[in-house]
């Protein structure tokens, strides 16, 4: 492993050894083939960094694996000889969450990019890891299904979106992409081969993970360090022909999150988010820049899907009696507002090469984003919001941020998108304090960071109790004995 | 003449606005209904993220104006392993999107300058420019042999060194010296005969266009026969009353139109010449009602975007000043100069034809895998790809795969052979040719 002008960390061995790297690369040209496999390090370069604030590493190997058995085979390699195997599919995450720590093997999964099966009766899919959200979006309007799709590139990984607890357009009405997972197939640290869900039982029945004890838990949300995952069952739903999305604004985070409750309550939505005046920009500003006077703060869109005439009039009567429910009360600034053109298709139109993480996030900071990205109960929102803004500003950062209720209990996302210079180091490391000191006020209020990186991982297990950080390591040294599995992303 | 040609490193500001997101990786449209394709042809062969699209050479740049990547010859290799389609181009938003060729080209650039490029067979290629003019190692009076049925036949085309005409038909050397790619100039010609246009051609004083040492990296060379072509132009102008250069090519269209608009006298010698693909010109005479065609051919046929003749003549709009964004913000991309619709209507207006599209097209075509300088470079990859092509033609049930561009008429042939299939591949001319009534009613 070798560093790229950063933190120096300790190498599993000295990539130096000549001899070491050919006899590793001679077992790996074995297992997936001389074109699937490399040490050269212009390759290994162009999987060093992500968009985000963590600093860039190089992987030792970079490998493709085209099945099943040649990861298993990889595994069993890599645990005998002790090499750590990084699990990357589109490396479009904004958490440093690819980046080698300690060197080894990047696993590539984009060539296992197979929609196994799109069962439109019982409305289940099944995918392999290099399944983008393009490719599944294409092959599922097919069927008239759809999924949640996130803001995200369209070249993203579905499977990788989904077992990192990510996020998308469905999640007011199903919950988190990670709640759609209904089975799954992995390959453990050590090489077996093991199924959680349904397809344990039957190889061909990917319906569901219950009745059965939940064992995908051991694999969502371990940023690929307990194993890699192979294919995955997914719930799909039928897209419903009427669309309706209610927009409002308002003056503060207060009168938004009293609005947004409101709706919530009535649990009709696909997609309940609002953002501030800087998300709602094409592009985020860098630096920040304050928002036109007499402007809104706050947008919403409530989106919401009909099969028929009378079922849309039903939701629009209900979100116009929350909306006078509102104006009753005292001083809210809640009003019906027309929601920027661009920005409302770049939330309704998923998945989108708009946003993406890519134009309206980053395009005038120039090449980084990163985020305080968090699971939050939406009752501390406002206060949240409210120091976030004034820690942004006071780093000329904009308080681009967005809350999305969640199905179910009132939490959800809060999180905000960081564009910043990654050519320049001050600015990189501006935005990363910032963005870490945003993150500590939302821990100490109860929320919790996805995706995150190492910086992140750190605070929280700050603030873990002690028996919930053993038994993650338990987990942990059980799966994966010789700590391989992405080594150092949970900060344990 | 002085050329306006960046270096990598004049570029660095625009290559540090990509953020890695591979947003470029594949082709997607949201439609409703969504669709989704791969588009980089190098990705879709070699997979490493290096090679994929303009995420992976953005990374290349970096490490080399940083110092970290040296020339080694993989990373060469890896550089040159690139049709320089643009697909990738078509799909990203961010600033340095107007730049992305650009940037590859200029990787390529500092690679020669600094002696480690381009590839062993490239080199060939540019010794071959330098002793010959042109790629394909012909003497110079090869570039006519093409000509010879027309003579034989009592229709002799004008030699515009001698005679004056307003129209001069550039043919390009694919076209000359590539044997497989010569009914291009010949049904060219033979439908300019038809419609009774007055046009010439250069003849053996036909130099390259340039278009591949550009694209692989040598602007010396480049320079060298564009300013040729450029003095040769002028004097077509002064001397010989060109009005319209015509061609058939869709790299000499590209680089008449585009690369040679990076000389400091492109619009002072170009003043009062068009530089017209045959397609365009063809569709305008079509619209104008003066082109009569008779006939029927029964066939179901698709068809094929050249990068050239497509994405490669998009027009971004760019805020250079700061006016409405910020200083170098890439602000919308005006594609009315892609010829798009053009070779589409002609096919449609053809009695019997039955026209079908496949999955990906127009902006979201996907590269025949000849250009870039790797049809050259690496022949056997530029075949595999062009079969992945043709296989996309036979799966929309099409017995024919019609283009513009003699580069990819002749790669999807080799393609087509490649995996025994039935397809046949032409040139949009010889469709029109087969099929136009000439103007004295012939």
């Amino acid at each position: 492993m070798s560093e790229l002008s950063s933190l120096q960390k300790e190498p599993v061995f000295p990539a130096t050894d000549a001899g070491r790297v050919d006899s590793v690369l001679r077992e790996l040209r074995r297992i997936v083939g001389d074109a699937n496999c490399t040490a050269a390090r212009h390759i290994r370069y162009a999987y060093s960094y992500d968009l985000s604030f963590v600093q860039p590493k190089l992987p030792d190997y970079v490998v493709m694996a085209e099945t099943v058995e040649q990861i298993q085979a990889l595994l069993r390699f890599a645990n005998k000889e002790k090499i750590p195997v990084v699990p990357y599919t589109a490396g479009t995450n904004i958490g440093g969450l690819t980046i080698p720590e300690r060197g080894g093997i990047l696993l590539d999964l984009k060539k296992m990019n197979k929609i196994i099966d799109i069962d439109a009766e019982a409305h289940v899919a099944v995918i392999e890891p290099g399944v983008s959200h393009a490719k599944l979006a294409d092959a599922l309007y097919k069927h008239k299904l759809r999924f949640g799709w996130p803001v995200g590139p369209p070249s993203a990984s579905v499977l990788a979106c989904a077992v990192s607890h990510g996020i998308g357009g469905l999640n007011a009405k199903y919950g988190l992409n990670s709640q759609e997972i209904t089975s799954m197939e992995v390959v453990l640290p050590t090489g077996e081969l093991v199924r959680v869900g349904s397809c344990a039982i039957r190889h061909d029945a990917w319906h569901s993970c219950l009745p059965l004890p939940q064992l995908d838990g051991l694999f969502k949300g371990w940023l690929g360090s307990t194993g890699v995952v192979t294919k995955i069952g997914l719930s799909v739903h039928p897209i419903p022909p009427l669309l309706k999305v209610f927009t409002v604004s308002c003056d503060n985070v207060e009168d938004m999150y009293s609005y947004m409750l409101n709706l919530s309550n009535y649990e009709m939505c696909d997609d309940l988010t609002a953002v501030s005046w800087w998300l709602a920009q094409v592009p985020i500003p860098y630096p920040f820049k304050p928002k036109p006077e007499g402007a809104p703060e706050w947008f919403s869109f409530a989106t919401t899907t009909s099969w028929t005439e009378k079922e849309r009039e039903a939701r629009t009567e209900i979100w116009e009696t929350v909306f006078e429910e509102e104006q009753k009360k005292k001083k809210t600034s809640i009003k019906q507002t027309v929601y920027p053109e661009e920005a409302l298709k770049g939330r309704t139109q998923l998945p989108s090469q708009v946003v993406g993480s890519t134009k309206n996030y980053c395009k005038q900071g120039g090449a980084g984003i990163s985020w305080p990205g968090t699971f939050t109960p939406a009752k501390v929102w406002a206060p949240v919001y409210n120091k976030w803004k004034e820690i942004l500003i006071g780093h000329r950062l904009s308080p681009s941020v967005r809350m999305s209720m969640y199905r179910g209990v009132h939490y959800g996302m809060l999180r905000a998108m960081i564009p910043f210079n990654k050519q320049s180091p001050e600015e990189t490391e501006n935005a990363r304090q910032a963005i870490v000191e945003c993150l500590k006020v939302d821990l100490d209020a109860g929320g919790i960071p996805y995706k995150p990186p190492i910086d992140f991982a750190n605070e929280i297990n700050k603030r873990a109790s002690p028996g919930y950080l053993e038994l993650l390591r338990r987990v942990k040294a059980l799966l994966d004995p010789n700590d391989i599995m992405n080594p150092g992303k949970l900060g344990i | 003449m002085n050329w306006k040609i960046a270096e990598l490193k004049e570029l660095e500001d625009k290559i540090w606005r990509c953020t890695a997101c591979g947003t470029c990786k594949i082709a997607y449209d949201y439609g409703p209904p969504p669709t989704f394709g791969e588009i980089c042809p190098a990705g879709t062969e070699f997979g490493f993220e290096g090679f994929m699209a303009s995420k992976g050479k953005i990374a290349f740049a970096r490490g080399i104006l940083s110092g970290e990547l040296p020339w080694e010859e993989e990373l060469l290799e890896a550089i040159y392993k690139c049709t320089i389609c643009a697909g990738c181009q078509n799909q990203c938003q961010l600033d340095h999107k107007p730049f992305i060729p650009e940037i590859i080209e200029a990787m390529r650039r500092k690679a020669v300058q600094e002696g480690a490029g381009p590839m062993p067979l490239h080199k060939n290629l540019l010794q071959s420019m330098k002793n010959y003019n042109n790629p394909y190692q012909g003497p110079r009076r090869v570039r006519t042999d093409w000509t010879r049925p027309f003579k034989k036949a009592g229709k002799p085309i004008k030699d515009i060194n001698k005679e004056p005409a307003p129209a001069l038909f550039f043919v390009g050397c694919t076209g000359a010296f590539n044997t497989a790619a010569r009914a291009v100039p010949t049904a060219t010609a033979s439908i300019f005969q038809k419609l009774g246009l007055d046009f010439g051609i250069l003849g053996e004083n036909e130099l390259c266009c340039g278009s591949t040492a550009m694209r692989i990296g040598d602007a010396e060379e480049f320079k060298r026969v564009a300013t040729k072509n450029l003095e040769t132009f002028k004097w077509l102008h002064d001397e010989r009353g060109v009005k319209t250069i015509i061609s058939s090519c869709a790299g000499c269209y590209r680089a008449i139109k585009k690369d040679y608009s990076l000389s400091s006298e492109y619009d002072k010698v170009m003043e009062g010449i068009e530089v017209v693909h045959t397609a365009d010109y063809l569709n305008r005479l079509y619209k104008e009602g003066k082109l009569k065609l008779k006939g029927e051919l029964p066939w179901k046929v698709t068809y094929h975007d050249p990068c050239h003749t497509g994405r490669h003549l998009n027009k971004f709009i760019i805020d250079h000043e700061g006016a409405q964004l910020w200083e170098g913000a890439y602000l919308d991309v005006d594609q009315s100069e892609c010829l798009y619709e053009q070779p589409r209507d002609l096919l449609k207006a053809i009695p019997g034809i039955e026209f079908v599209e496949m999955k990906r097209n127009r902006a979201n075509s996907f590269c025949c895998g000849g250009g870039g300088g790797v049809m050259t470079g690496f022949g056997e990859w530029a075949t595999k790809n062009a079969s992945l092509r043709v296989q996309e033609g036979m799966d929309t049930g099409a017995e024919r795969i019609v283009s513009i561009c003699p580069f990819c008429h002749f790669n999807l042939n080799e393609g087509a052979k490649r995996i025994s299939s039935q397809i046949k591949v032409h040139d949009l001319t010889e469709l029109i040719d087969q099929v136009l009534v000439a103007s004295d009613g012939d």
